[in-house]
């Protein structure tokens, strides 16, 4: 955590000097952006975070290491495939509930299975998906990304593995 | 239709914790029930410094990239080189499903290939820039650096893979979209 701290601390600071020093306005600009963004979805973290509360409260980590554990296999990264497409909501809500699933025990491969699978293939964004592109696109885009988050979790698995 | 599916998402959310709540006070009372959420509020508390930076660092991306940028760069270019151009535009362009898909929708009027736009709406997806502060945050270095390293290659590939495979489908989906 620490870490994640100073490296986002410096990177806002590089863009907000590369900002500054454009002299147009961004930086106040991206400032309010950011602001907006976060009053906005600010109820929605507070929800995401009670939910991440409970989660941890409830203490599932052997439900969850059942199921999407590190020997949770294959099957697991089904799990975490499928689980992955149903979440519903942007990132300032998913993260923080999949950081809780990760710290009650689920294994690595599962883990970005679901993160990858939840970005790719999302029944939600899948709706805002089918008015401006159709249904052929959809189905293109679906069928040739389906195979990725299982891929890309089983190979997280390997890697951590070895 | 667009607002509304954005609205419901705070109902579902609020049903979760509810029933996460519920739960909690079966099986251990008002203690269990008040200590949800009091971790929730640790938690929340905890990665405060990290939110702010992440919502910093998507503000400014968000008004350093603009849309005309993404447009000129996808505009021009063909095969490889547009597909490579459609990934790094989907990478960088910040916002949500209601503001990538109208500009796939502009650029699949515009004339854009399968491949450059499985491309844009892949690489939007597994690359994004604005959204990697806050994986970061939440879930550490070395499960988002592992993430991002693995699915970069995805969103060329993809691309390249719908152009051969499916491409001949563009004038269907353009016109049934137009």
């Amino acid at each position: 955590m620490r870490e994640a701290t100073w490296v986002l601390g410096v990177l806002a600071l590089a863009l907000a000097g590369y900002a500054g020093r454009r002299q147009d306005g961004s930086l106040l600009r991206g400032v309010e952006a950011g602001w907006r963004t976060l009053r906005r979805t600010l109820p929605l973290l507070i929800v995401a975070f009670i939910i991440t509360g409970y989660v941890r409260a409830l203490n599932p980590q052997d439900l969850v290491r059942a199921w999407i554990g590190p020997e949770s296999g294959t099957r697991g990264l089904w799990i975490g495939t499928a689980a992955g497409m149903l979440l519903p909501g942007g990132p300032y809500v998913v993260f923080p509930l999949i950081a809780a699933l990760y710290q009650s025990g689920a294994g690595i491969g599962p883990t970005i299975a679901m993160i990858t699978s939840w970005a790719s293939l999302a029944l939600l964004s899948v709706s805002f998906e089918l008015p401006f592109l159709g249904w052929r696109f959809s189905l293109i885009r679906l069928a040739l990304g389906l195979g990725a988050p299982l891929l890309v979790g089983l190979a997280a698995s390997l890697l951590f593995l070895a | 239709m667009k607002s509304r599916r954005r609205d419901r998402t705070p109902y579902i959310l609020a049903c979760v914790a509810f029933g996460l709540a519920t739960l909690a006070w079966r099986r251990g009372g008002p203690s269990l029930a008040g200590e949800g959420l009091r971790l929730g509020f640790e938690t929340l508390l905890q990665v405060t410094p990290l939110l702010l930076a992440a919502f910093l660092i998507a503000g400014l991306i968000q008004t350093l990239v603009t849309r005309e940028f993404v447009d000129r760069w996808i505009g021009s270019g063909a095969g490889w080189r547009g597909i490579l151009l459609a990934c790094l535009a989907g990478g960088l362009i910040p916002g949500g499903p209601y503001v990538y898909y109208p500009i796939a929708g502009g650029l699949l009027q515009a004339g854009a290939s399968l491949g450059v736009l499985v491309a844009f709406v892949t690489a939007k997806n597994l690359w994004s820039v604005s959204r990697l502060p806050m994986e970061f945050a939440l879930l550490g270095p070395q499960l988002t650096i592992m993430r991002f390293l693995l699915t970069l290659p995805l969103p060329p590939l993809l691309g390249f893979l719908a152009e051969v495979l499916a491409g001949k489908f563009i004038d269907r989906i353009r016109e049934a979209a137009g």
